[in-house]
Parts: structure tokens; C-alpha cells; sequence
């Protein structure tokens, strides 16, 4: 394990050159090219304005942002399911690569990674403005970006060395996991608030609920970036119990993940 | 210890890579049953064969030695390298390297058509092991060597397949290792090109670094190599002067009737003889003779109902005769070990020519071949002359 780490750190320019060519290569000959990433999100934005403030006027949940509400939690949401279903293909679809050449194949799924953290970063950053310029007033809580963008990472890495692993084997393993984002994108708190769950189902589905990690993810950035006195309290909900689940959670997936990739990389060059 | 005298050149005791009883063994599929479903319906059927593409193999590549190794199609030559490279773990022995390693396995792997040729050296690079800082300083060497000048920066999608797989040799032999591994890629490129490659080699082998070169030109091997490899069979054939190496390897190449052989080696058919009606090894025979053939096998396990055959061809291809336990009834419950089957022909019964041997050892149902020697094997046949066409039949001529 401590070897591969040594193996992994040397190549790290390797990473840092994969994670560029991603970068470059999403809007290579495209005149606005990574501006894409924040038009994105400014589309989104005026959209949702449309839809949910002035069509459907979802105040009645109590939130008078609510596209800001969504856009809280499904720009992560975005970022998690782009960079896992990327990474679970990542070996498979660089079998040239893994054929016929030498490096730690890790780096091949972690380089997605790499490259969906920065198209996040700057959607959040087009967040951000848009928070500011519409005067949602921000709290304390948004010095914890680093540390929420992390754990993030962390399940995402764990999580894409897993499903990357098994995938080679099983082709199988990426086509469940798209099926398997869709249901789970309705079983985090991203549309509707997490009040919606505590007002409408017994404790016992809470519970259930609340095993979710992208749940609390998705909770924690809506605290980052939403969740102010201002736009109502039902978003409110932190649970200490639930925050140092993911997070050991997260960390275990990615220790894990990584012993099982390491093991089994070996055969990735037979089996593609 | 002193060093080593090769040729003219002087090669040091210390080992660069050391192989030791390395053996890579490959899961044949029988057909492509790998979803899921099918896994898990199917689980208790092993759905594939093995084959070990390179068994027992010992060697020692010393530092600063070229070594060419050589060998007809399967016999290995492609997996030890990548066992070299890393890119497989063997399933027996164990392979250990000294300094840095890169193979040029093939050129290009990795390039991003919609990136620019400047911006590809850059990812190939790193590919391969190369770090930034290093990569400055020979930046313009790769792009001089490459001889691509204002294209470096088009896009690579623009690039003629030359301008392709130069660029790509290029970078990996601009990366400087401590060992370089080659596969098969000198013949790139046009001759200017092609020569200016073998120049650059030789400008390595001068500068102490140690290159495993795997080729199907035997001759290229010989010329700029220390010492060679004949593979075949998944095992070292042969191994030390280039001469008299690719001399003997030329000669087994032009001995050999166009055969070849397959199978997951289950059981190995270790040794054919063909034999006169005195038991005596025998390659003429006149028509009408009998005729023992004989192959001792080795199971490597126990085998359940295996079947045993033989086919006679002609030399356009064609079976003349052929046959096998199971289709003349003879039940084989179980070999293991050591054993030996005789066919006794009664009489040849064929004219003029020579004719193709080939032995086996497969299922009941021919699905798995254990081992297959195609036709490998050979006797020549002379008849009395009063006939003519394939064969002879006994003929009664009354003039009435």
C-alpha cells in the first residue's frame, strides 16, 4: 500500500497532465470553451427563476429562493455524477493505454475526478456571484467549502475506484450505475428540502433515508451555499451524527477502494 | 568479477532485469460470457482455457547489454515483454528490474487527436514516465528528430499516420531509461527515418543503457544485438551469440513444414516418431508399406475421456487420411502422467509426394484441444511408377 502511495505520488504529473488534457479536450474547438461551464449554470439559474419562482411559485415550501435552493444542490449533484460515471469507464475505455503502457492506473479514473472538480469549481464560483449579486446573505459557513468540496472528493474517489475496478470484469457495472444515479438523485435532498422527509415519513424511513452520504453531502453545501436565516428555516437540518458518518464513511471507501484497485490492476491489461 | 567480453563491446556482470522461472499463463475465453447475469446463471462452468504463453523461462539481461530476442508467431515474445514492462504480473517466478524502464511499445498509445503536437509531447511524455523538468531539456530534440517543424502545432487528427508514429518514436526514445524496451516499431517511418532510428540506438547501446529488442527480422537482431533470444513455445529454444543463434533459427525456420501448434497443454504430446514395420524412424516409405506412428503425451492432470487422432495431408493441404480413438470406438477413461499411443497402418497406400503429419489431443466432443502439433511432421512416399493420381489399387489387367 505504501509502496503504491510512493508509486502514485511519483506519477503525479502524470495526473496533472491527464486532468489538462480533460480540461482542454471537453472544449477544444468550441469558440467559448470553458465558459461553457459557467453558462451552465446561468442558464440553469434563469431557468429555474422561470419554472419554480414565477410559474409554479414554490414559496409555499417556505423558500423564497428557491432556485437558488436547487442550484445549491445539484450543481454537486452534477459533479458527482458526471466524475463517477466517467471514472467507471475511464480503464476500460483507455485500453489502448492500459495495454500498452506502464503507469499506475489509478490515475485514469482520479484524472476524471480531477477534471469535474474544476468545471465545479467554476460553476460555483458563477454561484457565488449570482449569490452576491442578488443579495442572498451568506454565512459563516461558506469557509467551509474547502473542507465539504473534500469529503466530496474523497466518496467520489472511493466510490469510482470501486465501480472502475469491478467494471472491467463486469461491463455491466457501468450501465447499473447510470440506472443507479437516477434513483438515487431523487433520494437526496436536492429538489425538495430534507423538511419534506422529516414532516411526511415515520422515523424509522428517516433513518433509512439519512443512510444516503450524498444526503448529508447535499445538506452540507446547501448549508455552504444556500441556507441563511433569510430564505427560511426549513432548509436548516445538521446532524453531527450524520456528518462524522460520511465522513468516515467516505474515507473508508476510499482506503478500501484504492487497496482493491491496487490489487486487482494487475489483470486490467488481460481482461480488456 | 571481471567483465564480460561480447563482440568488440564490454557489457557489465551487473544484472539489469533477471527473470526467474517467469511463467505467464492467459484465460482463453470460449465465447464472450462476461456480463453479469450470465456469470451468475453459468457460475459453477469455467468458461475458459488456459494457456501459458511463456513457462519457466531464466534469464538475465546484464547492464548495458542489447539483448534481441526472436521467435515465430506465439511463441511469447510480446508477453515477456510486457511482463518486463509491468504491464502484466507473471503467475509464477518472479521478474526484477534495476533503474528506470520504458517501452516502446507502440508509438502514439495515448495521443489526443484534438490536441496539438506540442501539447501531446507533453501527455505522451508523462505517459511514459517522464518528468517535466527533464522534458525541457530535450524538448527540441523531439521535435527536431521528428522532422514535423511548423506542424507541432496542428492538431495530431491532422497528422499523416508517418507524422504520427514519428512523433510518437520520437518521444519514447527521447526519454532516456535505464532500459528501454522495443517491440517491433523500428519498422516505421521511411529508410531515412528508419536509419536515423537504428542510428539513435546505437547512440544508447554507446551509452551504456541496456535495450531488450523483440523482432520478427532476425537478422536486424543479430546485427546490433550482444547476445539473442530464440523463443518458441513459451520457453527459451536458445540463447547467446547472435550468429550462430539466427543461423540456427533460420535453418529450424526453412526445416519447418507450415505447421503450427495450439492448445490449452493439458496434456502435452512430448515427442511424435514415425516408424517402419521395424520400429525404426523411417522418413521414406514406398507404397504400400505399413507404417507406426507414435506419440508419447504427458497429462499434467488427471483427464477424463480424452480422445487421440492423427491426419495425413498432402502438400497442397488436403486430408488424405485421418483418424482417432474415439471414432474407432476406443474409450480412453482417464490418463494421467506419462503414456505413449501407437497408430499401426496397416499399408500406405498413396503414390508419389510428400505428406503432412498432424497429431492431437483434444475432448470427446473436439470442443477443448489439449495439444495440437499441425502438421509438423513429414514422410515421403515412393511408388513402383505403374500408376499414376493419389493412390494405388490393386489392379488385375486381363487381355482377353
Amino acid at each position: 500500500m505504501k509502496e503504491n502511495l510512493r508509486r502514485l505520488v511519483s506519477y503525479r504529473e502524470l495526473l496533472y497532465n491527464l486532468v489538462l488534457k480533460e480540461v482542454k479536450v471537453k472544449y477544444k474547438n468550441s469558440v467559448l470553451g470553458f465558459l461553457w461551464s459557467m453558462v451552465n449554470p446561468i442558464m440553469m439559474l434563469a431557468v429555474y427563476y422561470v419554472a419554480f419562482g414565477i410559474i409554479f411559485k414554490l414559496r409555499a415550501l417556505g423558500m423564497t429562493r428557491y432556485e437558488f435552493f436547487l442550484l445549491s444542490g445539484i450543481l454537486p449533484w452534477n459533479f458527482f455524477s458526471l466524475s463517477l460515471i466517467q471514472s467507471v469507464s475511464s480503464v476500460v475505455n483507455n485500453a489502448d493505454l492500459v495495454k500498452k503502457v506502464y503507469f499506475p492506473r489509478e490515475v485514469l479514473p482520479l484524472s476524471y475526478l480531477g477534471a469535474a472538480s474544476f468545471h465545479f469549481l467554476l460553476q460555483e464560483l458563477v454561484l457565488l456571484f449570482f449569490l452576491l449579486v442578488f443579495r442572498v446573505r451568506l454565512t459563516p459557513w461558506i469557509f467551509a467549502f474547502p473542507l465539504v468540496m473534500l469529503l466530496e472528493m474523497v466518496f467520489i474517489a472511493g466510490l469510482s475506484l470501486y465501480l472502475a475496478s469491478f467494471n472491467v470484469y463486469f461491463r455491466d457495472v457501468q450501465h447499473f450505475t447510470e440506472i443507479l444515479l437516477l434513483a438515487w438523485f431523487w433520494m437526496t435532498p436536492i429538489v425538495y428540502p430534507i423538511s419534506f422527509i422529516r414532516d411526511n415519513f415515520p422515523l424509522w424511513a428517516q433513518r433509512i433515508y439519512l443512510l444516503n452520504p450524498m444526503a448529508h453531502v447535499a445538506l452540507l453545501w446547501q448549508r455552504v451555499t444556500y441556507n441563511s436565516p433569510a430564505n427560511g428555516p426549513q432548509a436548516a437540518y445538521f446532524s453531527a451524527a450524520g456528518l462524522l458518518y460520511t465522513v468516515l464513511l467516505s474515507v473508508f471507501l476510499l482506503v478500501s477502494g484504492y487497496y482493491l484497485f491496487t490489487r486487482m490492476e494487475g489483470r486490467f491489461a488481460e481482461f480488456i | 568479477m571481471a567483465a564480460r567480453e561480447i563482440g568488440t563491446r564490454t557489457v557489465s556482470e551487473n544484472p539489469a532485469i533477471e527473470l526467474r522461472g517467469v511463467g505467464k499463463c492467459f484465460r482463453l475465453y470460449r465465447d464472450i460470457n462476461r456480463s453479469l447475469k450470465e456469470r451468475v446463471v453459468n457460475w459453477r462452468k469455467r468458461g475458459y482455457d488456459l494457456f501459458w504463453a511463456l513457462r519457466g523461462v531464466d534469464l538475465t539481461v546484464f547492464q548495458g547489454e542489447t539483448l534481441g530476442v526472436i521467435g515465430p508467431n506465439g511463441s511469447g515474445k510480446s508477453t515477456m515483454l510486457r511482463l518486463m514492462t509491468r504491464i502484466m504480473k507473471p503467475d509464477e517466478g518472479s521478474i526484477t528490474t534495476y533503474g528506470t524502464i520504458a517501452a516502446l511499445l507502440e508509438l502514439g498509445a495515448g495521443f489526443h487527436p484534438d490536441l496539438t503536437g506540442r501539447e501531446n509531447i507533453y501527455l505522451n511524455a508523462s505517459i511514459l514516465g517522464l518528468r517535466r523538468k527533464d522534458l525541457e531539456g530535450v524538448f527540441q530534440e523531439i521535435i527536431d528528430f521528428s522532422e514535423l517543424g511548423p506542424f507541432i502545432d496542428n492538431q495530431v487528427k491532422n497528422y499523416s499516420s508517418g507524422m504520427y508514429v514519428r512523433l510518437g518514436f520520437s518521444i519514447a526514445i527521447n526519454i532516456n531509461p535505464d532500459i528501454l524496451l522495443i517491440d517491433e516499431v523500428l519498422a516505421v517511418g521511411d529508410e531515412s527515418f528508419q536509419a536515423k532510428c537504428l542510428d539513435r540506438i546505437m547512440r544508447l547501446q554507446n551509452d551504456g543503457k541496456t535495450i531488450v529488442l523483440v523482432t520478427h527480422d532476425a537478422d536486424l537482431a543479430a546485427s546490433i544485438s550482444h547476445r539473442v533470444l530464440w523463443l518458441e513455445n513459451g520457453g527459451v529454444k536458445m540463447l547467446g551469440d547472435p550468429q550462430e543463434v539466427v543461423e540456427a533459427y533460420h535453418q529450424a525456420m526453412r526445416m519447418r513444414p507450415e505447421g503450427s501448434e495450439f492448445g490449452n497443454r493439458e496434456i502435452v504430446i512430448e515427442k511424435v516418431e514415425i516408424l517402419n514395420a521395424e520400429g525404426e524412424p523411417a522418413r521414406e516409405f514406398r507404397t504400400g508399406d505399413p507404417m507406426i506412428l507414435a506419440m508419447e503425451y504427458t497429462a499434467h492432470r488427471p483427464i477424463e475421456d480424452p480422445v487421440f487422432g492423427y491426419g495425413i495431408y498432402d502438400h497442397l493441404g488436403f486430408m488424405v487420411h485421418g483418424t482417432n480413438t474415439r471414432l474407432r470406438g476406443l474409450d480412453i477413461p482417464r490418463v494421467e502422467g506419462k503414456g505413449r499411443v501407437e497408430f499401426h497402418l496397416a499399408s500406405l497406400p498413396m503414390l508419389d509426394g510428400r505428406y503432412y503429419v498432424s497429431v492431437a489431443a483434444h475432448t470427446r466432443d473436439g470442443m477443448v484441444n489439449y495439444h495440437w502439433l499441425d502438421k509438423l511432421f513429414f514422410f515421403d512416399i515412393v511408388s513402383s511408377g505403374v500408376e499414376r493420381g493419389f493412390l494405388t489399387i490393386d489392379t488385375d489387367i486381363r487381355l482377353l
